[in-house]
């Protein structure tokens, strides 16, 4: 009886850990993106994942077209997680419009590009209680 | 003098309006991109549509003349198969374009014929009925979207066993369609934004590195298409300057040659 509730209570504990995944981030990224739909975005089936530590961050290429409008949408399952996207042209110049925003465990940002070319977008996990955090990151262009 | 209580409101109140302040950390104004480069990602390939979207907004498209349903050969070897559906995919976009559900409908039984060729049909069939059936209703949001979704559960299904080669060569085929349509258009109608498009360098050396990795795939196809990347590469690759008329007629036949080869048996 006792075996039991100790193994009954370390699964309860390791839940996160064991369920945790980047198609959960997406779900959360997903999750962002949804109000955007209804104002003409088209969401990207495909997407960018992975885990990073709290403070690290990731770069991700992206080829954008002028005319466009695109928002990248960043999401992680780790609700106590702090996480932010940051998207630069290739010359390494900040390409985003102002009215990007972090909310905790999401985050957007929003280019209309001034050139068709590359861009750099950078993913981070600014904090969070995990050890390693799963992220997902979505696209959306009109 | 004001009460201890109402000093420790106002404090609260000053603490928690910085922190509010101070959570959109702001971001440096400039990075070091060649840092960066040797760890980035995986790019995630344009859909044809993300350009086609950028064309209509510099005038209008006689999407009609593009369109194209034939049924086409039906290979055996499975890289061809892979090219082919992702042209047929990139069909499909230029049929919504078109706002032809017709050509839509044919496109979504030839893309199921072609997955089912490479073993993913069973992924692709819901897909393939919910094209059909937006078609049907000209709803053609939801047909982006499925085509979209096709395209997505296909190179799923291949990651899943390992077959990431024919994945990337789904995505390759795409883009050559798309960038045939691209170079088409801005060829008879030249403006420099609609040339500028062209501009995907990054993306042409991310299709090079991947041929590359595919030497298993010895067909005449594949090396024809290596070796028109080598030929586009320089066409396109102009850093800052702009991309003549002249380039976007290369392009063109180049691509439009390539487009050629995917859907004719040898």
């Amino acid at each position: 009886m006792f075996q039991t509730s100790s193994l009954l209570f370390v699964l309860v504990a390791l839940q996160p850990a064991i369920f945790a995944s980047v198609d959960d981030a997406q779900a959360f990224a997903l999750q962002a993106a949804e109000p955007y739909v209804k104002e003409g975005f088209q969401v990207r089936e495909d997407y960018w994942g992975g885990d990073l530590g709290s403070g690290e961050k990731k770069a991700v290429r992206q080829q954008l077209f002028k005319g466009n409008e695109y928002w990248f949408w960043l999401g992680t399952e780790v609700d106590r997680a702090k996480v932010s996207v940051h998207v630069y042209d290739s010359d390494g110049k900040l390409a985003e419009e102002p009215d990007g925003w972090e909310k905790g465990h999401f985050a957007a940002a929003h280019v209309i590009p001034k050139a068709t070319g590359s861009y750099f977008i950078i993913v981070s996990v600014e904090q969070s209680p995990e050890e390693r955090t799963h992220w997902a990151l979505v696209y959306g262009f009109r | 003098m004001i009460p201890f209580t109402r000093h420790l409101k106002l404090g609260v109140g000053v603490l928690c309006g910085l922190a509010l302040c101070a959570g959109a950390a702001q971001a440096p104004q400039h990075i070091d991109i060649k840092q960066l480069s040797a760890t980035v990602e995986d790019v995630v390939v344009p859909l044809p549509n993300e350009i086609f979207g950028a064309l209509n907004k510099l005038g209008a498209v006689n999407w009609k003349q593009h369109v194209r349903s034939d049924k086409g050969p039906n290979f055996t070897e499975r890289p061809r198969i892979a090219l082919l559906l992702g042209t047929v995919i990139a069909d499909g976009f230029i049929a919504v374009q078109a706002e032809d559900a017709e050509a839509v409908k044919e496109i979504g039984q030839r893309v199921l014929t072609l997955a089912k060729g490479i073993g993913v049909g069973n992924s692709i069939t819901p897909h393939a009925k919910a094209i059909i059936e937006a078609a049907d209703k000209r709803n053609w949001e939801n047909v982006r979207r499925e085509l979209d979704r096709t395209q997505n559960s296909v190179q799923q299904a291949m990651n899943e066993v390992h077959d990431e080669k024919l994945s990337q060569l789904v995505s390759l085929g795409g883009w050559l369609r798309g960038t045939e349509v691209l170079t088409s258009v801005v060829k008879d109608h030249f403006s420099s934004d609609g040339a500028e498009l062209l501009h995907q360098p990054d993306l042409l050396s991310y299709f090079q590195t991947r041929l590359q990795a595919m030497p298993e795939f010895n067909l005449p196809i594949i090396r024809q298409i290596q070796d028109a990347l080598v030929e586009v590469k320089p066409l396109i690759d102009v850093g800052d300057r702009r991309i003549p008329p002249e380039s976007v007629k290369k392009v063109n036949e180049i691509t439009t040659r390539l487009g050629h080869g995917i859907i004719t048996r040898d």
